[in-house]
């Protein structure tokens, strides 16, 4: 896609949603400046005969944070599942349309599904760590995917990665703000963290694998109030270097950490998508201003 | 304007209540305990201190039953704090309604002599039974019932219609029922009623009565369940001790560098550590008319075998199945269709097995009896086990570690390999554990596939230690792999147990079948600890 430098001034009308039309590809009407990572066309999902998202085209601009914001069951999170074909392991979805990831597509018959879930990884919303030690939890991936050798084997006839193995870890961990709790117990099992930082451990552990776009289900919802602006801080510190999509029903949230907001609406329907200061203070739609002030959802 | 509710919100039965109730109770407690031990045999029914045992537990449930029935009648005249029901309901009805038509039918065909007529005394003890129950109120009605029947049972005794040298031979039966057995038997169940019914006394009847009374029965059900297992084992194991442990020796040694003899092996090894020698007959030796004692060691090896044997060969197939199953097969009608047929292998009986295995294998294994066709179809036999708890297992990972691995780009072999199967290991152990306990004390299949001479003097030497570390010092051989040992017929502990008891064998005592059952108990349990440590090892890494 192009990058741009159009001036705000030009920023046209956002119309959209009202007229029904669905939003021009062409990401400079919306004056954001950076390059689009994330180009979503046309798509639709059925779970079964159901609906679950309509029409919906959006682009996301690289090393920004895309909040996506909706009432419950409005497919925001199904939509973050497109992302990375996470939807493929539910076998009654059925998802039409075209997701291109810096240009490519990725639901092509031979899209490589290891690859692309390495460039763009997930955080669910309930912390999901391994029943492994710390370092088996972050280095997961890596080993997998034969980044880091430190099998026994390999270990045996000296071509072990440990060192690799320990600075990947420790990289992941610090850009995760984990590392300072927990350098000092590396082989502890990660489910005796406390849930902000398994959760934090579950970053590191999508981070170990350098991705480039993190998608983040609902990431705080299970977590208490510091646990949760730990993870906000995190997310916002992300964006300098990753593409964070980020799904909330926390409008306060998204109006903290996010760039730029998409709104969804029940029926999986995208009825607003903008810069995240113009949606929260000047909504187009009246469906998404009673949504924004609580009126319903 | 509210009126304000008078009523007390604390309540406490009287402190003569609770005490004469309470004893009632524990005398009911009392009476059910020695009874149970009189009917065990492990308290003689003969005179203690110049009483018959019999005579002075009946006046201990005499005066209970008393003491039960004056309870009931001061709380039904109102000298009692009590809060009884209007009636005793049903449960109490069904209960003196069956104990009624059993007692009534007894007294008509033996006391009266009634002969066919015996229902028509049954019809009458149960009504009575069910009168009593339902129609007092329910303090009245607990005493009458409860305390009465524990004072009929008492005075039956008392009085001398059952005395210690009664015994009944019912008409057109062939057994004889003597006071010993009965009389505990009925002291039983009249002490267990006293003290159900005590126990809802103490709580001033009512509500909280039924509490009391059920609690008692649950904690009684629970008790008998524990005594039962300790009946089960202790009887086994204080007659296999002794010929389980007959010409134990055993000694510490220290003679650095020095040749000695291991008796084990028979072999002369060198030592330069001090050792702890145990010479135990029992485990160690075969049977054989040259020994001071015989023993079990073929059919401990053979046991041993077999269930390795079994394991190697269920494990992987019905683990692997099972991930089949849960991982890749789409939950159906083929899922179903393999659990149905599960479920049903498991509960098909094990000489049917065995026969499958005579028939099948055996011609196809060397035509004769075989380790290895005793060891498959055992294997046959653990599998459903396997398939069923190994499903149930992998079904219990939480899906987050199945979306967590996939959504960082890893395969769904490597997922299974490395984060599925590990969490779900200790329930397939768990699993494997249950089926060992059953396999490792099948007598049926391997009668049938696995065995020649019943007591044969050597079991299957499959890793020959006496051939293989021939002591050449510092050179140590081993070649110790013996296949053949697969393809001979081997005995194992069930098998003897069976042999020792049917054959009658002339040269072993009867302590040794007694020993054999002890052994097998403890070969059983230890399979069991090898299992529960595995499941705790296994555990211990999953959990923080």
């Amino acid at each position: 896609m192009s990058t741009t430098q159009t001036e705000p001034d030009d920023r046209p009308e956002r119309t959209a949603a009202e007229t029904d039309e669905r939003i021009d590809p062409a990401w400079t009407e919306y004056g954001f400046d950076s390059r689009t990572k994330l180009a979503v066309d046309s798509l639709d999902v059925h779970y079964g005969n159901e609906r679950a998202i309509d029409d919906v085209s959006l682009e996301i601009p690289e090393e920004s944070v895309t909040a996506l914001i909706g009432p419950s069951g409005c497919g925001k999170s199904t939509f973050l599942r497109c992302l990375n074909r996470m939807n493929d392991r539910i076998d009654a979805a059925r998802v039409d349309g075209s997701v291109t990831l810096d240009d490519q597509e990725i639901y092509g018959g031979d899209t490589d599904l290891v690859e692309l879930r390495k460039r763009v990884g997930m955080v669910f919303q309930q912390p999901n760590p391994f029943p492994k030690s710390i370092r088996d939890n972050v280095a997961y991936g890596p080993r997998k995917h034969g980044d880091v050798e430190t099998g026994l084997l390999a270990r045996l006839f000296g071509r072990g990665d440990g060192k690799d193995e320990d600075d990947l870890v420790e990289r992941s961990l610090r850009n995760a703000a984990l590392w300072d709790e927990v350098s000092e117990r590396l082989d502890d099992n990660a489910l005796g963290l406390s849930g902000g930082q398994q959760q934090r451990l579950c970053i590191a552990r999508c981070l170990a694998v350098d991705p480039d776009v993190i998608l983040m289900d609902e990431p705080a919802s299970a977590l208490d109030p510091i646990a949760t602006s730990k993870i906000e801080d995190l997310i916002e510190d992300l964006a300098e270097d990753y593409t964070v999509v980020v799904v909330t029903h926390n409008m306060q949230q998204a109006a903290r950490i996010s760039d730029q907001t998409a709104v969804f609406l029940t029926g999986g329907e995208l009825v607003e998508y903008g810069d995240t200061d113009a949606i929260f203070e000047n909504p187009e739609s009246q469906r998404v201003e009673d949504y924004i002030t609580g009126k319903f959802g | 304007m509210a009126e304000t509710n008078t009523a007390s919100l604390t309540r406490g039965t009287s402190g003569s209540l609770r005490y004469a109730a309470g004893t009632v109770t524990a005398l009911g407690v009392g009476v059910l305990l020695v009874s149970l031990l009189a009917f065990a045999g492990a308290v003689p029914t003969g005179t203690v201190a110049g009483v018959p045992l019999l005579d002075s537990l009946a006046v201990v449930l005499g005066v209970g039953a008393l003491g039960m029935i004056g309870v009931g009648a001061a709380s039904g005249a109102g000298l009692l704090d009590t809060t009884p029901d209007h009636t005793a309901g049903t449960s109490l009805a069904a209960v003196f309604g069956v104990v009624g038509f059993v007692a009534g039918g007894l007294v008509a065909a033996q006391t009266l002599g009634l002969a066919t007529l015996w229902p028509v005394g049954g019809l009458a003890g149960a009504a009575l039974g069910v009168g009593l129950a339902l129609v007092p109120r329910e303090d009245v009605a607990l005493a009458a019932t409860g305390g009465g029947f524990a004072l009929v049972a008492s005075l039956v005794v008392l009085t001398g219609v059952i005395d210690s040298g009664w015994s009944w031979q019912p008409n057109g039966l062939s057994v004889v029922f003597s006071a010993d057995t009965t009389v505990p038997l009925l002291f039983g169940v009249a002490g267990l009623l006293l003290a159900w019914v005590g126990a809802q006394a103490i709580a001033g009847f009512g509500t909280q009565g039924k509490a009391r009374g059920a609690s008692l029965l649950v904690s009684a059900n629970a008790a008998g369940m524990i005594a039962l297992l300790v009946v089960l084992v202790s009887f086994i194991a204080v007659r296999g001790w002794g010929p389980m442990t007959e010409g134990v020796r055993y000694g510490l040694f220290w003679e650095p560098f020095t040749w000695f003899q291991v008796p084990i092996w028979d072999q002369w090894v060198i030592v330069n550590a001090p050792i702890v020698w145990l010479y135990w007959p029992f485990t160690m030796e075969g049977v054989a008319i040259t020994n001071a004692v015989n023993g079990v060691a073929p059919a401990i090896v053979g046991t041993v075998w077999l269930v390795i044997g079994a394991v190697t060969f269920a494990v992987p197939l019905g683990v692997g199945t099972a991930v089949f199953l849960t991982e890749y097969a789409e939950q159906g009608r083929l899922t179903a269709l393999v659990e149905v047929a599960t479920n049903g292998l498991w509960s098909t009986p094990s000489v049917v097995y065995g026969l499958f295995g005579l028939a099948f294998l055996v011609p196809r294994i060397g035509n004769q009896s075989t380790l290895l066709s005793g060891m498959i179809v055992l294997g046959f036999m653990l599998l459903p086990l396997v398939v069923i708890t190994s499903r149930e297992a992998l079904l219990n990972v939480p899906d987050e570690y199945r979306d967590a691995s996939a959504a960082l780009g890893v395969s769904r072999w490597e997922t299974i390999k490395t984060i599925v199967l590990p969490a779900a290991m200790p329930g397939v152990i768990t699993g494997t554990i249950l089926g060992v306990g059953r396999i490792a004390g099948e007598t049926a299949p391997i009668l049938l596939v696995l065995t020649g001479e019943p007591f044969p003097a050597e079991g299957p030497d499959l890793v020959n230690l006496s051939a293989g570390f021939t002591s050449s010092f510092p050179f140590v051989e081993v070649s110790a792999i013996n296949p053949d040992a697969l393809l001979q017929s081997a005995t194992a502990l069930p098998y003897q147990l069976f042999a020792t008891i049917t054959a009658g064998v002339g040269d072993l005592s009867d302590g040794f079948r007694w020993g054999t059952a002890l052994v097998l108990l403890l070969v059983v349990m230890s399979f069991y600890a090898v299992g529960i440590a595995s499941r705790i090892y296994f555990r211990r890494k999953l959990d923080a």
